[in-house]
């Protein structure tokens, strides 16, 4: 800081020029006096015109001056004087009188004293502009104090280099003469863009995201675009990157037109080139265009990683060995620049890619301390190429896996969560690579940030708020949580997992993640609030696996809420068991008494049946049997459907049944087209939806026919009693009609045990045993689900060969087996055999219920009007026996391919004692002859 | 309050298992003995109303009637603690109180004359019951109220009530030691031939087997009325179970009896029990010895042993005998996935030999058990079975019979009463009509149990009349 203040030296050279009796000190005065004793503005201007006059430009400064005097302070005006008549004086090269002035600011490192030096070189440098612009900031550099978070992000780049570049000792000796006639010009058009650019939105929202730049003043974000707009109409742009990429303050290396060429260092000595070589990097590693180090044009063709590389030459007169130290420092720069680059392509992609930057930002702050720091012991003369290489071989490593990751990232153009994944596969993939991994933690760490918070929002309390759409669930909104809450798949289409957004930390857990909100959602549609017990802090730390945990408990704390809410306070299981007992028929007394009370309003025909007379029945037996202690009986109600069980599982099943469905079956009974229903409120409807109560619908109507086949049986049995008192030979002529009956019991009872006490009744025991070690919801509609399908397929009511159409058939001859007996009941005591003679429309009624029963042959011949009982009764024996035996056929081949099924039993049921067996083979034996 | 079932209990020993049955009843719902519901009877789910009916201060009274001709078992009743359960206008004793004098022929004669009373109390019983399901008579054999007035209440009550049921537990003499009722065998023969016709299901609880179940399996040396009623009233509380505790099947009585009794002659019911438990301190410490899982296939097994059924049927040298149905009612901690497994090692095992002219297997129903009685044991079974060897107690009562009758002994104190006034047809038509019912179950040993026609020795009816028909029927019969 040997030489005067420049303007002093401008001053003394006009002086000289003009030879006016002046002395700067007494101009300086003028100018720096305080308003009252100040001349007007007119007359500083004409005390300037008087100096200035032999000047080419003397008029254009002084109306510029005269308009800056208008606004600003004289002192500004006085200096922008000087700086237009700067460059005229170093051509001069007077030497100006050794006279010192203190700088007349504070905390300025003397920015820009040194811009006149002894130097016999004058480097001309754009940024030299900035210099003096810059020296009219007012603002605290606070280079000696490490790590400061205050540090602006990209001040320091415009604002602090060129000063250090100016303030080198290195530069000392390689005076600058500045470029007056490439700045004049344009001058004003900067100062004008400068204004629009302070109000434009760029930069206002360039502000928000560096949120840590709390001290920025607007007249700091000033410099930035002035350096833009001074790069873009002075350079030929050395980027591949579009200009508004630039926004974020970038040097990117810009080459500025019209510097003079760069200076020679052939002759040198070594340890200037050094000096130089290191000021020149420390600019470089901030993206500073140097005139040793330049960056080599990047292919504008390259892809992928080499996009955000740069490489650079150094020039070759510098010393081998520094040129190689200078290469070894430089894939720093470029790393940087790279990272810069992602930041500002990467400005909208979301708030993960937004926490990133931001954490970015605050360890690209630190990198400038950190060249700060190496600055100070470069001014100090403290350092070596050896020793800054040594210095920042640390960074250089670290900062090149940063920028590696960070480049993947991009190219694959990641964001949200995958940004997260991928951050998560750069740590683990720099095992062993301490410094780096644990920066890219830390950047990990903050740009979890905000996806956690969302995270935590929807497993606290289940709510999404998620604007950029990178949450892993999704609210497929579209059913409102109070219309029809209890459609079946609400459960299942509510809320969704996108695969796409899970962070890879999460994949593992993103069905907890699911359920939890869910579960929370349900509890709250409950109408009850859900207050989270503990405070959550969820965070990522990919160290560790504290998130794990703390969405455990949140999973826990919400499937136990939940389940709570259903099992205790809405009593499910209470529920369940209620639905049991009707529509599974468990509470047998209750059926019977039902079926007593309602059987002529069955036996209509279904056109007929009054539903406001069976809904009565129902409530009065109800009131009556022993449900009237059930608490939910009153949920029960009658539902008559439009098609028979044979019908409805034919068009479940989406079998092309043609014959079946052609056949206009207007002639249901009441019987055939009844059902329970069974209405519950939210929440349980959850579980016991519509889906599920249709399945329980099927089952109770297979039962419930067969009961009503089981209750006409035991009615004839009882009517046929009264044979007992026949003579011995009377009782063996209705033997035969006995048997058969009894085969019909036989047959339906064990169908009934079958479903009952081997389907139904165990695989309740199964889901009763498993619903005591239930967690969560899902599991508990899942194993409900498992239960009924389980049911329904081996009621064989799902099954593909239409087994339930067999067991339909079986039933309607049993009827009509039991219509015939009671008809004939009269006769009995009579016991003429003769008599039982039928009139021949019975007869072609029964027949028509088993139309393609396989004896049809036997059906068909003559139907006599003698018949006799006897015969009716062979007759139906045949047809029984034949349908019988072909449907424990048909099972015994299903079970031949399918040995899971409990069909078998069955089988073994009805044919206990080996009756059936000899018939079986005789029809597996014909089926075989073809 | 459906399937109702009203209790008669005949005679001496009717009434006594009559009493235990209701004292049984009463520990099982939770009623004390005056009828009111005790403090812990919180289960709602049992159907009380089968048996009771509640009056107007709610307290539960048994629907049984009680019938003697002689005062000193109903006089215990009313001397016990259980006096106020009954409703008194049910309780029916003979004014003159001298009993029939185990004479089935002066207890017929006597419920002749007192029918109008008798059905007073019946058919105002039967009146209060909404849908009354049948009738249940507890009585013996071979005495004379129990049988003879028995019989003639069992014939009326099927002219009267023909739509409804009428199960009888009927306690066959012991054959073991010499009663001293001299006409026992008449009484057996005379009553039999009610139970063939008159009765829907007859359950056989035979006094030999119990007594020897008492004295073997309980090893109760002298065993007393009192223990062997026990062993009975078990097997009759059990054997409503399903109709007290109801589940998915066997909800009524007719939906428990009609599958065991294929044609109407075959419903003699034999039981079988298990674990045998008499004196529940006795067994106490038996239990603890040998404590071992009970499965549902340990008790379906036991079940089918002879040791533990309930009528003593002699040697089956012939071994030609077999189930015609069998019922098994299940208590307590059941898996019931178990009871497939069973039925089929059952099954593989050939552990029951089965009719061969028809379908048939074991049916298991899982009942639930009584809440207010700790069991012992941790899984009970009962077995309803239909079990042609049940015709080897009527073969030993015709045995008796003729024997007695070959000597046309002790039949004057018979032909002193009005039915048997003009002859003894009566005796005889009721040894045909067993003769013919120990046929039809021989018969039904075979294969060709359809083709069947029981034949009788003496003939009552024209030999014409019966050849036409014959020749008629054999054109009619399935091939």
């Amino acid at each position: 800081m040997s030489d005067t203040d420049p303007v002093r030296l401008v001053l003394a050279n006009l002086i000289a020029e003009s030879g006016s009796y002046k002395t700067p000190e007494s101009i300086l005065r003028e100018f720096r006096a305080t308003r009252g004793s100040r001349k007007s503005d007119n007359e500083l201007v004409s005390l300037l015109r008087s100096i200035s006059r032999k000047r080419p430009n003397c008029q254009e400064v002084l109306d510029e001056i005269k308009q800056t005097l208008e606004r600003m302070d004289p002192m500004f005006a006085l200096l922008l004087f000087t700086e237009r008549h700067s460059d005229e004086d170093s051509v001069l090269r007077q030497y100006p009188s050794s006279s010192r002035v203190g700088t007349h600011r504070q905390h300025s490192v003397d920015r820009h004293s040194s811009t006149r030096t002894s130097a016999d070189i004058p480097l001309p440098h754009s940024r030299s502009n900035n210099s003096l612009t810059s020296q009219l900031q007012d603002r605290p550099i606070m280079l000696s104090t490490n790590k400061s978070q205050d540090f602006p992000t990209s001040t320091p780049l415009s604002q602090r280099k060129p000063d250090n570049y100016l303030t080198s000792p290195t530069m000392s000796a390689i005076s600058t003469a500045i470029d007056q006639a490439a700045v004049q010009g344009e001058l004003r058009v900067i100062k004008e863009r400068v204004l629009s650019a302070v109000s434009s939105s760029s930069l206002t929202s360039q502000r928000s995201l560096s949120n840590a730049n709390v001290e920025a003043s607007p007249k700091e974000t000033t410099l930035k675009p002035i350096i833009v707009i001074n790069s873009k109409s002075m350079g030929s742009v050395f980027t591949c990157f579009p200009d508004e990429c630039r926004t974020h303050g970038l040097w990117d290396f810009y080459k500025v037109e019209g510097g003079k060429p760069a200076p020679d260092l052939i002759g040198i000595p070594i340890e200037t080139q050094q000096r130089e070589l290191i000021t020149e990097l420390i600019y470089c590693l901030m993206g500073v265009r140097g005139d040793f180090i330049v960056p080599l044009e990047s292919d504008p063709k390259a892809d992928g990683i080499g996009k955000y590389e740069t490489h650079f030459s150094v020039d070759k007169n510098v010393d081998k060995s520094l040129a190689e130290l200078a290469l070894e420092i430089l894939p720093l720069a470029s790393h940087y620049i790279g990272i810069q680059r992602i930041v500002s392509a990467t400005q909208e992609h979301g708030q993960v890619c937004s926490a990133l930057n931001s954490a970015l930002e605050e360890l690209t702050r630190d990198y400038y301390v950190l060249l700060a720091q190496i600055e100070q012991e470069h001014l100090k003369d403290h350092l070596t190429m050896q020793k800054m290489l040594y210095y920042l071989r640390p960074t250089i490593l670290v900062m090149e896996e940063i920028w590696a990751s960070l480049t993947e990232m991009h190219i694959e153009n990641y964001t949200g969560a995958a940004v997260l994944t991928h951050l998560c596969a750069c740590i683990k993939r720099l095992e062993g690579d301490k410094p780096s991994q644990e920066a890219l933690i830390s950047l990990t760490k903050k740009a979890s940030v905000p996806y956690m918070r969302v995270l935590q929002r929807w497993i606290q309390k289940g709510i999404i708020v998620d604007r950029h759409q990178e949450f892993l669930v999704e609210d497929n909104e579209g059913i409102r949580c109070d219309e029809l809450p209890e459609l079946a798949d609400y459960w299942e289409k509510r809320y969704s997992v996108r695969r796409d957004r899970i962070p890879s930390f999460l994949e593992k857990y993103s069905d907890k993640i699911l359920r939890t909100g869910k579960y929370l959602n349900v509890i709250r549609q409950c109408g009850k609030r859900v207050m989270p017990t503990q405070e959550m802090n969820l965070q990522f730390d990919p160290t560790n696996e504290q998130h794990v945990f703390v969405i455990n408990d949140a999973y826990y704390f919400a499937a136990r809420m939940l389940l709570d809410v259903l099992l205790t306070e809405n009593d499910l299981m209470g529920h369940l068991q209620s639905v049991k007992r009707y529509l599974l028929l468990n509470q047998g007394d209750f059926i019977m008494q039902f079926m007593d009370a309602c059987e002529d309003e069955l036996a209509k025909n279904v056109d007929l049946v009054l539903p406001m007379t069976l809904e009565n029945l129902l409530g009065l037996t109800l009131r009556l049997s022993s449900a009237r202690n059930d608490p939910y009986k009153d949920d029960l109600h009658c539902e008559l459907l439009t098609y028979d069980l044979v019908t409805q599982m034919s068009k479940i099943m989406n079998k092309k049944e043609e014959y079946w469905q052609d056949k206009v079956r207007l002639d249901l009974s009441g019987l055939e087209c009844f059902a329970f229903r069974y209405d519950v409120k939210w929440p349980v409807s959850l579980v016991l939806n519509h889906i599920a109560i249709s399945k329980y619908q099927m089952i109770f109507r297979q039962l419930f026919y067969c009961k009503h086949v089981e209750r006409q049986l035991c009615k004839i049995w009882k009517e046929n009693a009264i044979t007992k008192k026949f003579s011995p030979h009377a009782a063996e002529l209705y033997r035969s009609a006995f048997t058969l009956r009894q085969r019909m019991m036989n047959a339906i009872q064990n169908l009934e045990y079958y479903m009952m006490i081997e389907i139904i009744e165990p695989n309740w025991h199964i889901f009763i045993e498993k619903m005591k070690k239930v967690e969560n919801v899902d599991n508990v509609l899942s194993l409900h689900q498992d239960f009924l399908d389980l049911c329904l397929k081996n009621c064989m009511l799902t099954e593909s060969s239409h087994l339930n159409r067999a067991i339909f058939k079986l039933c309607k001859i049993c009827l009509g087996f039991c219509e015939f007996i009671q008809r004939s009941q009269r006769f009995f005591l009579d016991a003429e055999l003769k008599s039982m003679v039928c009139d021949s429309n019975d007869e072609n009624t029964d027949n028509s219920d088993s139309e393609d029963c396989s004896n049809r042959q036997q059906c068909e011949s003559s139907l006599d009007q003698a018949d006799t009982f006897g015969e009716r009764v062979k007759r139906f024996d045949l047809e029984f026996t034949g349908l019988l035996i072909s449907f424990l056929k048909q099972i015994n081949d299903l079970a031949k391919d399918n040995t899971t099924d409990r069909f078998l039993n069955l089988v073994h049921r009805i044919n206990f004692n080996s009756f059936y067996s000899d018939q079986i083979e005789k029809l597996c034996v014909k089926k075989a002859m073809g | 309050m459906p399937s109702e079932i009203i209790t008669l209990q005949l005679g001496q020993c009717g009434n006594q298992i009559g009493f235990e049955f209701w004292k049984r009843l009463c520990q099982e719902h939770g009623i004390s003995p005056s009828g009111v519901l005790e403090d812990f009877a919180t289960d709602t789910n049992d159907r009380k109303d089968v048996f009771f009916y509640q009056a107007d201060d709610d307290h539960y009274i048994p629907r049984a009637v009680l019938l003697d001709l002689e005062p000193r078992v109903i006089n215990t009743i009313m001397g016990s603690a259980y006096s106020k359960l009954y409703n008194p206008e049910n309780v029916y004793l003979s004014k003159h109180g001298g009993g029939a004098g185990n004479n089935w022929a002066s207890g017929y004669s006597q419920g002749d004359k007192l029918q109008e009373e008798i059905f007073d109390i019946l058919d105002r019983e039967a009146d209060g019951s909404d849908s009354l399901e049948g009738f249940v008579l507890c009585h013996s054999i071979a005495g004379g109220t129990g049988s003879g007035m028995g019989s003639f209440i069992m014939e009326r009550l099927a002219d009267r009530y023909p739509k409804k049921l009428i199960q009888t537990y009927s306690v066959f003499p012991n054959q073991d030691e010499i009663s001293d009722v001299v006409v026992q065998p008449y009484n057996s023969m005379l009553t039999l031939r009610r139970l063939t016709t008159a009765a829907d299901s007859v359950v056989v609880l035979d006094n030999t087997a119990l007594n020897r179940i008492a004295a073997d399996r309980l090893h109760i040396p002298n065993p007393t009325f009192t223990q062997i009623n026990t062993l009975v009233s078990t097997i009759m509380s059990v054997s409503t179970t399903t109709l007290r505790y109801p589940s998915y099947m066997n909800n009524n009585l007719i939906g428990l009896t009609a599958p065991l009794i294929p044609t109407p002659q075959l419903h003699f019911l034999m039981t079988g029990y298990t674990p045998l438990t008499g004196d529940p301190d006795i067994n106490s410490h038996q239990h603890t010895v040998n404590v071992r899982k009970t499965t549902v296939l340990d008790v379906m097994r036991r079940l089918l042993q002879p040791k533990n059924m309930m009528v003593s049927t002699g040697l089956d040298k012939t071994n030609h005998h077999c189930y015609i149905s069998i019922l098994n009612i299940i208590q307590g901690e059941v898996d019931p996935t178990q009871v497939h497994k069973s039925l089929q090692r059952i099954r593989e095992r050939k552990l029951a030999q089965f009719i061969p002219w028809g379908p048939t297997s074991i049916q298991v129903a899982l009942s639930r058990s009584s809440p207010y009685i700790q069991s012992n044991s941790r899984v009970s079974g009962l077995m309803l079975a239909n079990h042609t060897s049940i015709c080897s107690l009527f073969e030993r009562a015709l045995n008796q019979y003729d024997k007695l009758r070959k000597r046309g002994a002790f039949l004057d104190q018979f032909r002193r009463e009005d039915i048997f006034k003009d002859d003894l047809s009566e005796l005889d038509e009721s040894r045909d009509v067993v003769d013919c019912l120990v046929q039809e179950y021989e018969a039904a040993t075979r294969m060709d149990y359809l083709q069947f026609t029981a034949k009788r020795h003496t003939k009552t009816y024209g030999a014409g009349d019966n050849k036409s028909e014959e020749s008629k029927s054999t054109e009619n019969l399935p091939v």
